[in-house]
């Protein structure tokens, strides 16, 4: 009795080792590049530290933090850039993948490919083109305001626009992957519910969010949260648009730690910032999962 | 099902302890490797030794290929010095403060680097430097303004040994005077062409009314790249200092240097500063004027000249000018410093290497004066004059006597210097008046001296 009891339990372990085993070389690579950096972060948020010390501080990192109002700024700038830009990006795409879905092969094709074009294209290159398009007084956009009798606007120079601005470029380069996701999974639904559905009178809005929408739910899903945790962690567009301002206007939380470690060499602050920033985006990353993920089995 | 899961709970959970240990311990392990590292050539050869020169673009580029001119200068350097072998690496103005902060923190700091007294003498200041002295005998030192001194000691301690310099000015686009037959409004008949905020202003006018296609200057206050410009403008257009003399506090925010950035504000209204300064940096506003379309620049040298003349896509002809003082008095111009620093590596060796490269680049009889042209500046040393040819170096020679000591190595400066765009921005934006912009800018800066200098 107790022999055919431990063999499958010999078994398992065997099982298990082998499938541990095999999971160890990416696992050691994650556990190097991806989990380490990341306690060391968390750790570091503890400590003062800059080029020349290193010294346990404990939670004074956060309470600075807690008293910096250009952080404060920060980060209600990053709340208010993927507050806009998420649902601009997840309705745009909808829009978008259910206006080309049908069409054919070629329009199909030629659509993702534009969509997608800035996203392959780099960021250095896009922020250049749209810096141009911006510009105070050479700009592509205030000549074309011009035509309609508006005066010229410095759209990344004005507090009040330069967010908005940063967040157009944001979801320009944003919708890409979405739209072409979309585009799949709308192929995936089987016509014949649809069909069902006009056959029983459903109207096209009644179609789309009693049928469409919840057969759309996994895809939305991954790019609510991938789009959200992008949108959280814009830099590249700031630094090299605004560099945060004007008057931190534009001022992100991840732009913050970039000013903190690299220009100031303040490492402790900065770890501090990336450790919120992570809590935010953990959390929010949660309730997306639970109000939206009850349904969803990937 | 339930005896994997635990298991997998319990790897998972001494990944995260052997994680934290890890972290914990990277810092003894770091100390460990540094240690090693200084041992090691020791051991293997004891007459050989290896030192690492970070360069920042100072030199011009050899044939258009950045690091060639540097690689000629190691090459001589080490048929000379055949027991010490120099690593070379070309850092950007762009990412190599980053780098260098990066790598001070993680202890792979390079041996030698050629830099500006901002950064150099924070460094001294924390200890990070072996000190110069015995490179500067007193013939030397009294050879050297006392102004560019004091940008590269503290104390008692000379930190950078002091090699290309020059003042920062702005300049004019001659040939639009010409064209537009204002040229009498420009200060060039004089021979230290001092002049007034008046003065200038009727300059600004005339291109504003003869030639409306052209802005007629420029400012910025995107980042803090240059803002030596921006200090000077607004100092000298009021009469200011910006720090005061011991830079213990913030003096731009007197009443003279209120006034100054007033008329910046005032100017922008009437449409003689090009619209959106809040969102141009230096930069842009060099472009504006490389490409013939703004007037003055508010941030030029004879250093510059030579450094934009490829990126011009006009042609003019860009003159040097002071910048303006409310009564024509002389102006107080902010050098532009050039000098060599090594970093205190623990290794006698290595310091020694990079002491002999210092004074190779600097001192060596045939390379010194070659490497001197090719920065395009004046040498710090006041007795080697006349090495270039062309008014506008005739000009910046004469100029030095206007040279002021810059706020670039007061206390916690890295810091003051994030406090400036925003409060310039606010200013310009009119979110605030020029004085309350001012004034919350000196209670910041004056905040981080206190505290960089109580942490001394």
């Amino acid at each position: 009795m107790l022999a055919t009891i431990r063999k499958p339990n010999k078994h398992k372990l065997h099982d298990w080792l082998m499938s541990y085993l095999f999971l160890l070389p990416a696992l050691t690579f994650f556990l190097i590049f991806v989990v380490y950096p990341m306690l060391r972060g968390i750790y570091m948020s503890f400590f003062d530290y800059s080029i020349t010390s290193f010294e346990f501080i404990g939670w004074e990192n956060y309470v600075t933090l807690y008293h910096d109002e250009t952080f404060h700024k920060s980060l209600i700038n990053t709340i208010v850039l993927v507050a806009v830009a998420v649902p601009i990006v997840i309705g745009f795409s909808i829009f978008v993948a259910m206006a080309i879905y049908k069409k054919s092969e070629f329009i199909r094709s030629f659509c993702r490919g534009i969509f997608y074009l800035p996203a392959v294209t780099s960021v250095v290159s896009v922020t250049v083109v749209w810096g141009w398009i911006y510009h105070p007084n050479f700009g592509l956009l205030n000549y074309i305001t011009n035509f309609f009798g508006m005066e010229p606007i410095s759209w990344l120079g004005d507090p009040k626009t330069a967010l908005m601005a940063i967040t157009v470029i944001l979801i320009t380069t944003s919708v890409g992957q979405p739209i072409i996701l979309y585009v799949a999974s709308l192929g995936n639904i089987p016509a014949s519910y649809i069909e069902a559905a006009q056959i029983d009178r459903a109207s096209p809005g009644q179609i789309f969010r009693k049928i469409i929408w919840p057969l759309l739910m996994p895809t939305s899903l991954y790019v609510i949260v991938i789009t959200t945790i992008n949108s959280f962690q814009c830099f590249a567009l700031i630094q090299l648009l605004t560099s945060g301002g004007p008057i931190h206007s534009t001022s992100t939380v991840m732009y913050g730690v970039y000013q903190q470690a690299f220009l100031l060499g303040n490492f402790g602050i900065a770890s501090a910032m990336g450790v919120i920033l992570a809590i935010i985006i953990g959390i929010i990353s949660i309730i997306q999962f639970k109000y939206l993920g009850n349904d969803v089995e990937y | 099902m339930q005896g994997s899961k635990r298991r997998f709970i319990l790897f998972i959970a001494i990944a995260f302890v052997v994680s934290m240990f890890l972290a914990a311990c990277s810092e003894d392990a770091g100390e460990k490797e540094k240690d090693d590292s200084t041992k090691v050539p020791a051991s293997s050869d004891a007459k050989s030794v290896e030192i690492t020169w970070w360069n920042f673009p100072n030199f011009q580029a050899l044939d258009g290929e950045v690091g060639k001119y540097e690689e000629g200068i190691i090459a001589a350097f080490q048929e000379k010095n055949p027991d010490i072998k120099v690593n070379l690496e070309m850092l950007t103005f762009e990412g190599g403060p980053e780098k260098l902060n990066v790598a001070i923190a993680t202890n792979t700091a390079p041996d030698v680097i050629y830099d500006a007294p901002g950064r150099i003498i924070d460094w001294g200041k924390k200890d990070l430097l072996a000190p110069l002295n015995d490179m500067m005998p007193e013939e030397v030192m009294s050879d050297i303004s006392p102004a560019l001194l004091k940008l590269s000691m503290v104390g008692e301690e000379v930190f950078m040994y002091p090699f290309n310099t020059g003042p920062f000015m702005m300049a004019v686009n001659k040939t639009l005077f010409e064209e537009i037959g204002e040229l009498d409004l420009l200060p060039l008949d004089r021979p230290d062409r001092t002049w007034t905020v008046e003065e200038y202003e009727k300059a600004l006018n005339a291109v504003k009314e003869k030639a409306p296609d052209i802005i007629p200057s420029g400012f910025y206050a995107k980042s803090v790249a240059g803002d030596q410009g921006t200090r000077g403008y607004i100092t000298n257009l009021g009469g200011s200092r910006f720090l005061n003399e011991d830079y213990s506090e913030v003096a731009i925010n007197s009443a003279a240097g209120v006034k100054g950035l007033e008329w910046v504000v005032q100017a922008s209204r009437d449409g003689l500063v090009a619209p959106g300064a809040a969102s141009l940096e230096a930069g842009d506003h060099n472009d504006l004027f490389l490409q013939g379309k703004m007037a003055f620049a508010i941030n030029y040298s004879a250093v510059l000249k030579s450094l934009f003349a490829p990126n011009k896509t006009e042609d003019f002809e860009d003159v040097l000018l002071p910048y303006p003082t409310p009564d024509g008095s002389d102006p107080k111009l902010e050098p532009f410093l050039g000098g060599l620093a090594v970093f205190n590596n623990e290794d006698d060796k290595k310091v020694e290497a990079s002491k002999k490269l210092i004074d190779f680049i600097v001192n060596d009889p045939e390379w010194g004066e070659k490497n001197l042209i090719q920065t395009g500046g004046l040498s710090a040393r006041n007795s080697v004059t006349g090495i270039y040819e062309g008014s506008e170096y005739d000009y910046s020679e004469l100029a030095r006597k206007f040279i002021t000591d810059p706020p670039t190595t007061a206390d916690g400066y890295a810091e003051i210097r994030t406090f400036w765009f925003p409060a310039l921005q606010e200013a310009i934006l009119e979110t605030k008046t020029p004085k309350e912009a001012l004034d919350e800018f000196a209670e910041k800066a004056n905040a981080t001296i206190e505290k960089a200098k109580s942490a001394k």
